[in-house]
């Protein structure tokens, strides 16, 4: 099987462009004028006699109309047939869908509210006070996290309606929005289902992704701790209905919200492989990707993939992944792209990494920050924290900060490692990373100043790196120009007088 | 990898201990290779976390050449920390809180240092150093350096202020040029003399515009740091 590739010009040189076969432009850096731009990607395909195509994950991976476009256009889409993608990326859709096959779903409306009809207002506040405050809106054609609303009081509800409503119509082409009660604390567990032609759809496990922040998952694990087997027989048998009666072909996820009374509420379904599959991969021993391949190749769920599903409810190993992303976790995890200076990746039995990036890389401040997934396997959850933690210590990246320092701390996070604080919003309430830093800052400024004590004259920039500085003006100029005075440089000057002074350059 | 967790907040702006009845900028000449001051006041530094590192009193010569030691100097009073970076090789390196042990014991705390590069402004020296993940920008200075460009700033504030300017020495050595006379006229930036020092020929220019009002040395004259040179007005 020969592979095309697709470029925007931000990763003209990526690691997947020079690994490909073929490569193709899409065009610019904006994604709506490359990644997002349906017309080109299938004109690729087409162009380059590609059979079929898969769509990753971001970007159009969700999209029922690109789907379309590509079956339109007689090649294969690797996933779910375009009306069910369309069907299960509505949420009231699936809301209704997961009703019909008996599958409780978070409590709230199954219809969009009526926001254009101020005489139906006050059977909403009744049916909002019935669901409980506080609860959610949501835009239907939303997901993932995105276009929610949180509401408190029932006087807040019709201006939260209307925004929510504006908001959806602006952002996702649907202003409809429903009502969905609010489940604190929870966790989020779901389902990976795969599914053939005939209609056979099986689950090959679940993962824990609590560890999240605004619905950014952060941490993956499967199993998810903690679960009996027949808790876990339950949740893979509601998922399993829920894609029977959607129709379900290829490859999606359930998701569920698990709740401190043990009580599992269908969340939404993602259409697609997700990014934290590899953990499935590793505990079900399934090649998710290739089961993807021959599922839409017509192929029935292979002897295999059945024997793993059967498996599914007693694992007998476990995997965990963390997200490595180009964000910085002392600064709300704002989006820290750069130049990637330093790249040492872990290894061993047990470790599996999936990057595209190495060291002189430039992580584009375009897309998505993720850079890097490192997934363990080892035989149970301790040993998997065990060398999760090895893992990590491995790890080196300069050049950009990254989400590394938050899963260090988690690891050592009692609650984390017990699983016993295990929920969706554990981050937020207890994340912080302005303090974590500061330990490293101090241990950062003594190690600098030490070097420099010990060994600035022989670790100087080149002249010609110096040269291409801007010149300085003022002040400073009168002190550097005593900087390279004498046989041995200011530098030994300097020092001679003994002390250095050390100070974090962190923007503030 | 820390082998000890440390809890507890950061030491911040460290100063000398044996130098705390002294000004934070010494004022009148001061000879560059005898500078004795903690740490400089700037408004660039405050509220940020700074640290002062010393030799270590005795003999680090004794030492393995792969293991930096120093003091860390406390804020206000204490005792200053023996502290020990183990380098393993050019970027990987062990930083040892503890005050005494020989090299390889002792709570570690492992880092890596970065190459060093100067900041094209204050020419500054500064190295990325990754703790546990997280990466930390260091901007370093020996103290004497940061003492003088301190000084040089607070002349060229007076400068920006208007009004006659002293311009005076702030580094030691011979006149080997005077290119104004007393009632030129000069623009901010144009040299006004060129002073040798260790061998190396240095231009002073004028801190702003105006007209020169008195010149107060002449070629071949030793000067020290703080001596008027020029008045400008």
């Amino acid at each position: 099987m020969e592979a095309v590739a697709v470029y925007s010009d931000a990763d003209a040189t990526a690691a997947h462009v020079r690994t490909a076969d073929t490569a193709i432009r899409l065009g610019p850096s904006e994604p709506a004028q490359s990644y997002l731009r349906i017309d080109a990607l299938v004109d690729a395909a087409v162009a380059s006699g590609a059979e079929a195509v898969h769509p990753g994950y971001g970007f159009l991976s969700e999209r029922a109309t690109f789907a379309q476009a590509v079956e339109e256009a007689g090649l294969v889409f690797i996933g779910p047939p375009p009306a069910v993608i369309a069907a299960l990326g509505d949420k009231l859709a699936a809301r209704r869908i997961a009703r019909a096959a008996d599958v409780p779903h978070v409590p709230g409306t199954l219809e969009a509210i009526p926001v254009d009809r101020p005489d139906q207002l006050e059977a909403v506040i009744s049916a909002a006070a019935g669901i409980g405050f506080p609860l959610l809106v949501k835009a239907a054609a939303g997901g993932g996290g995105r276009g929610i609303r949180r509401v408190v009081s029932a006087d807040e509800l019709p201006a939260a309606l209307l925004a929510g409503s504006r908001e959806a119509a602006a952002t996702f082409g649907d202003g409809a929005v429903y009502l969905e009660r609010e489940i604190l604390p929870a966790r989020h567990i779901e389902v990976q289902l795969l599914g053939d032609t005939t209609g056979q759809v099986i689950a090959l496990g679940e993962r824990d992704c609590s560890t999240q922040r605004r619905h950014q998952k952060l941490i993956e694990e499967t199993p998810a701790p903690g679960l009996t087997e027949t808790e876990r027989r339950r949740l893979h048998a509601m998922a399993v209905r829920l894609g029977m009666a959607a129709g379900l072909q290829n490859a999606a996820t359930v998701e569920f919200l698990y709740d401190r009374d043990g009580a599992f509420w269908f969340l939404e379904v993602n259409t697609r492989l997700q990014v934290e599959h590899p953990v499935t991969e590793l505990v079900s021993g399934i090649d998710l990707v290739v089961e993807q391949f021959r599922l839409a190749a017509g192929e029935p769920l292979s002897r295999r993939v059945l024997a793993a599903a059967d498996r599914a409810a007693r694992p007998t190993s476990h995997a965990i992944e963390i997200r490595i992303s180009a964000e910085d976790p002392a600064r709300v995890f704002a989006p820290a792209p750069g130049l990637i200076t330093r790249w040492v990746m872990p290894a061993g039995p047990g470790i599996r990494v999936d990057t595209a990036v190495e060291a002189g890389d430039r992580v584009p401040p375009d897309y998505d920050p993720l850079i890097c997934k490192v997934v363990v396997h080892a035989a149970d959850r301790p040993a998997a924290l065990a060398r999760l933690r090895r893992a990590i210590d491995e790890t080196e990246i300069g050049g950009i900060q990254t989400t590394l320092p938050f899963h260090r701390a988690m690891l050592a996070e009692p609650g984390f490692v017990d699983a016993s604080a295990l929920a969706t919003t554990w981050v937020e309430a207890h994340w912080d990373g302005p303090a974590s830093r500061a330990r490293a800052v101090r241990v950062a400024l003594i190690a600098a100043g030490l070097a420099e004590l010990g060994g600035a004259a022989t670790e100087r920039p080149s002249p010609a790196a110096a040269a291409a500085e801007a010149a300085p003006t003022g002040a400073d100029a009168v002190v550097r120009g005593l900087d390279g005075v004498g046989p041995e440089g200011g530098d030994r000057a300097w020092r001679s007088a003994g002390r250095v002074r050390a100070m974090d350059r962190w923007p503030r | 990898m820390t082998h000890e967790r440390r809890d507890g907040p950061p030491t911040t702006i460290a100063g000398p201990t044996r130098d705390a009845g002294q000004p934070m900028v010494p004022d009148g000449p001061i000879d560059p290779r005898a500078v004795r001051v903690g740490v400089a006041a700037s408004a660039r530094l405050e509220g940020d976390p700074a640290i002062t590192v010393s030799p270590p009193p005795d003999a680090a010569a004794l030492l393995p050449h792969d293991v930096d030691t120093g003091l860390v100097l406390p804020l206000i009073d204490g005792a200053a920390t023996a502290v020990r970076l183990e380098r393993f090789g050019d970027v990987r390196a062990g930083l040892v809180e503890s005050a005494a042990g020989p090299p390889g014991g002792g709570a570690r705390t492992d880092l890596q240092l970065g190459p060093v590069r100067v900041d094209p402004g204050h020419g500054t020296r500064l190295r990325e150093v990754v703790v546990d993940g997280w990466r930390i920008e260091v901007e370093l200075e020996f103290e004497r350096r940061a003492v003088l460009r301190e000084r040089a700033r607070r002349g060229a504030g007076v400068a920006a202020r208007g009004g006659p300017v002293e311009v005076r020495a702030i580094i030691p050595g011979r006149v080997v040029a005077v290119s104004v006379v007393v009632g030129d006229s000069v623009d901010a930036g144009q040299q006004i003399l060129v002073v040798e020092a260790m061998k190396m020929q240095n231009e002073l220019r004028a801190p702003r515009e105006g007209s020169v009002q008195r010149v107060g040395v002449a070629i071949g004259d030793t000067i020290e740091v703080g001596d008027l040179l020029v008045i400008i007005h």
